[in-house]
């Protein structure tokens, strides 16, 4: 005759209970002393962080643990990227990863939601008594995928990057020194315009920028065209059969004719 | 038996032991303590198994530091910045309590993940703690809130807008998710009763949903003991191989179905 | 093998009056911030329900029994010839039950009386206790025609930096009607609320600085959010990324020659361009929140709809 479930667990349990008394070991003090340890551990380690963050750090210059504090909040800011601390990066990679406007409630609450369900009845899902973890492979393989599924998350969280303005201005000196217009003003002045127009927002330029629309990567694009030209492209594209570009006119004539400078100057014989 | 106690004997019993049985008679706390540290945990219990009580530690510690940060600190979004910059520049050893807080929530939410994954690896979830678990889940997102809710304080701008993207994430949830955002900023978007708030919500409310939560779960680890590691081969409660009957001749006897002597 | 004795009166079945006491104080509830006239339907729908509801459950306290006849029968072999059944007397109720029943319904009164006001008072404020100040950003003459203008300023000065807000202005010059147009974008994205940045250098040594606001030109037909990748046009439209709407709106006023801003609404799309753009206007409601398209199926009533 088979006995049932619930029968079955109470035995084992009082199998487990008789073991302990028997065989077990005083949890005061052994077990309880391990604990103690890995206690006084986890205190000399978020002390040892403490002193590390505050040794590094000066006020909102951040040290290898990040700043003491960042600027003072901002409601109305037009140039801060936002960011949340690090145990939320899976998230906030997980909303990037939903770029359609239908689906913004399936990462915001939806798969939270589905995850916290699953978590939560665990233990009423997943009944049997086996306990080895090569007797679950199923177990142990959504485990796995978990985990690595929130390192990524969490890694592409912590690295990504935006095709901002605010961004990518600190790039300048970087791009001047890569393809020698570092001593060309009208260039740098060009390449900031060209930072923070939005350029990036579909072209590539020496590994920035998104790369979307079939947009061009621009890092060579001095050797197709020549200022003039570049100038004329800006102010309209369609002109060049490009219908997809919007004309920049609206930046002035002036700021045309340093963008095309910084442009012509971005060929590929660097400088 | 009659034999008189030595005059140190005495002492403990005047200084130590009776206190304690006068405690114990009028509370039962002495025998609750007993309970709790006298009992017998399987030999095998692993290192693994300590990250509970670190993450316990970790919490305790935030606790303490939170409690005294809080004698300094000003929930007013137009003094918390301040008020930070002089805990962590001016105040003698702010900058350490500070750091500790923030790193202690760091640590703590690093430790209930890898508690977690340690009983889910040990299966340790199974029958009869199945309400231990749901406990301990209860504890992981309340931990999380406890971050969430610690992040705006500094009213620095990580803060603010981490929090303006957290308060909007919950106002996507469907039919109540504007309303629960419109709570939670204390109006259309946050605003100068918003900070007293999560002030509140961090300082009161959720510390006191994790300390009824960590009681009920210290009590079923009390209660229902601790399991020994999966692969140990004298884990308690392992299977044992059926006897063989003795005192009778092999072949004479069957067995059982049920095995052994029930 | 059932045994005739054994047979008792059928108690009676569960009351279906505690829904409609919870569906007048959900009534009443949503009556306080919707309207009176509904907070009073509901309270009055709660009274009703609850005095029935009270009725039924203190029915065996009040010695009503219920009017379902016992299914005993009558065994007749039990029975002498000529034997007159007797009636056993109606059950007494003792006063350990009566003081049970005291004792749950003074628990739940108190913990009414004591959670319902302080409830109340956590939640209400929220959606009430709400001012929208208008904002002055000065002569028309600070917005050069056809330009974004980054225009920063205090919602409310009287509580500070907290309240600071920021907005795109375009001076789109003449209507058709004649009447001035401006488009006033709000910079919060439409998605989860991030700082929009305008795509386009920024004009530092035009800056103006008025009382309570600042404003800035800028060279942009674009916004980007630095969060999760949302690109808007010059209109406010999404062009990329997750944004569920196109970019809020403020509402306008001219009075003295100044600019005036007005409240905030949520913008389904626009079609068109600057003074000749259309607009599908909806009452605001948080980012990430879709106002047009089956999707706002799941958001059918939002906060700004009622408090105004």
């Amino acid at each position: 005759m088979a006995r049932d479930r619930g029968e079955q667990n109470r035995e084992w349990y009082a199998t487990y209970k008789d073991d302990v008394k028997k065989e077990g070991k005083g949890f005061f003090p052994y077990a309880m002393l391990h604990d103690t340890i890995m206690g006084f551990v986890v205190v000399l380690v978020i002390i040892g962080l403490a002193i590390i963050w505050y040794w590094d750090a000066d006020g909102v210059e951040p040290g290898v643990l990040g700043p003491l504090y960042t600027e003072p909040a901002d409601p109305g800011t037009t140039d801060f990227v936002p960011r949340p601390d690090w145990y939320f990066y899976f998230l906030f990679y997980l909303l990037r990863i939903f770029e359609w406007p239908e689906t913004v409630v399936i990462a915001t609450v939806g798969i939270p939601t589905v995850l916290l369900i699953l978590l939560l009845g665990l233990p009423f899902y997943d009944r049997s008594r086996e306990r080895r973890p090569s007797r679950r492979p199923v177990a142990m393989i959504a485990a796995v995928l978990t985990v690595i599924s929130m390192g990524v998350l969490t890694y592409k969280g912590a690295t990504a990057t935006e095709a901002l303005g605010s961004e990518l201005i600190v790039l300048v000196p970087e791009w001047a020194e890569e393809k020698g217009f570092a001593d060309n003003d009208n260039a740098v002045e060009g390449a900031r315009l060209f930072a923070v127009s939005g350029c990036l927002n579909c072209h590539i330029y020496l590994g920035s920028g998104v790369g979307a629309l079939g947009a061009p990567d621009l890092s060579d694009v001095g050797d197709r065209y020549d200022q003039e030209t570049l100038v004329r492209y800006l102010t309209n594209p369609a002109e060049f059969g490009n219908t997809v570009m919007g004309s920049y006119a609206y930046l002035g004539q002036e700021n045309l004719n340093k963008l095309a400078t910084f442009l012509d100057a971005s060929t590929s014989d660097d400088g | 038996m009659a034999k008189r106690k030595t005059r140190r004997q005495q002492i403990v019993d005047l200084a130590v032991l009776a206190p304690l049985d006068w405690i114990d008679e009028r509370t039962g706390a002495v025998r609750g303590t007993k309970w709790f540290l006298f009992r017998n945990v399987p030999r095998d219990v692993s290192w693994a198994q300590t990250l509970g009580f670190a993450t316990l530690i970790a919490f305790l510690t935030q606790t303490l530091t939170g409690a005294i940060l809080a004698m300094y600190y000003k929930p007013d979004p137009n003094s918390a910045y301040e008020s930070i910059e002089h805990i962590t520049n001016d105040l003698t050893l702010g900058w350490l309590v500070r750091g500790m807080h923030r790193w202690g929530a760091s640590v703590f939410v690093i430790l209930l993940f890898l508690h977690m994954g340690r009983v889910f690896l040990f299966g340790a979830y199974k029958y009869p703690r199945e309400l231990q678990w749901i406990t301990g889940v209860l504890l992981l997102a309340t931990g999380m809130l406890m971050g969430f809710t610690g992040y705006l304080l500094p009213w620095d701008q990580t803060a603010y807008w981490a929090t303006v993207v957290g308060i909007n994430l919950n106002g996507t949830a469907p039919f109540a998710g504007p309303w629960l955002a419109q709570f939670l900023s204390s109006g259309p978007e946050i605003g100068g009763d918003t900070l007293a708030k999560w002030y509140a919500l961090h300082m009161l409310l959720l510390p006191g949903a994790i300390f009824a939560l960590i009681g009920v779960h210290l009590y079923l680890v009390t209660r229902l003991g601790v399991v020994s590691p999966p692969w140990s081969k004298e884990q308690a409660g392992r299977e044992r191989p059926v006897a063989e009957p003795t005192g009778a001749r092999a072949g004479l006897v069957r067995r059982g179905t049920e095995g052994g002597a029930k | 093998m059932s045994n005739p004795r054994h047979d008792t009166p059928h108690s009676s079945g569960p009351s279906l009056w505690p829904i409609g006491f919870a569906i007048g104080v959900a009534c009443l509830l949503l009556g306080l911030v919707l309207s009176w006239m509904i907070a009073v339907l509901g309270a009055v729908l709660a009274i009703a329900f609850g005095l029935l509801w009270a009725r039924d459950v203190t029915r065996d306290v009040r010695g009503d029994v219920p009017e379902i006849a016992p299914e005993t029968r009558v065994v007749a072999d039990e029975l002498a010839p000529g034997a007159v059944p007797q009636h056993k007397p109606l059950p007494a109720y003792p006063r350990s039950k009566f003081l049970e029943a005291s004792l749950i319904g003074l628990t739940g009164a108190m913990g009414a009386v004591l959670t319902l006001p302080v409830l109340g008072f956590m939640v209400l404020p929220s959606f009430t206790n709400i001012d929208e100040d208008e904002v002055d950003l000065g002569p028309l003459d600070n917005f050069p025609e056809g330009e974004y203008v980054i225009a920063t300023y205090l919602k409310d000065p009287a509580q500070g930096e907290v309240t600071r807000r920021t907005a795109f202005v375009r001076n789109n010059g003449q209507s058709e009607a004649g009447d001035p147009s401006f488009t006033i974008l709000y910079s919060r994205c439409v998605h989860l609320g991030c700082p929009v940045q305008p795509n386009g250098p920024i004009d530092e040594e035009r800056r103006i600085e008025l009382k309570n606001a600042a404003l800035l030109p800028v060279l942009a037909q674009s916004f980007g959010c630095p969060c999760h990748g949302g690109l808007y046009d010059a209109e406010g439209n999404r062009t990329a990324g997750p944004p569920v709407r196109s970019l809020d709106r403020y509402t306008f006023s001219i009075r003295n020659g100044r600019l005036i801003l007005g409240e905030l609404f949520a913008v389904g799309s626009v079609s068109g361009t600057g003074a000749n753009a259309r607009i599908s206007r909806y009452p605001w409601s948080t980012p990430g929140v879709h106002v047009d398209g089956v999707e706002a199926w799941l958001y059918p009533i939002v906060p700004s709809q009622v408090t105004g």
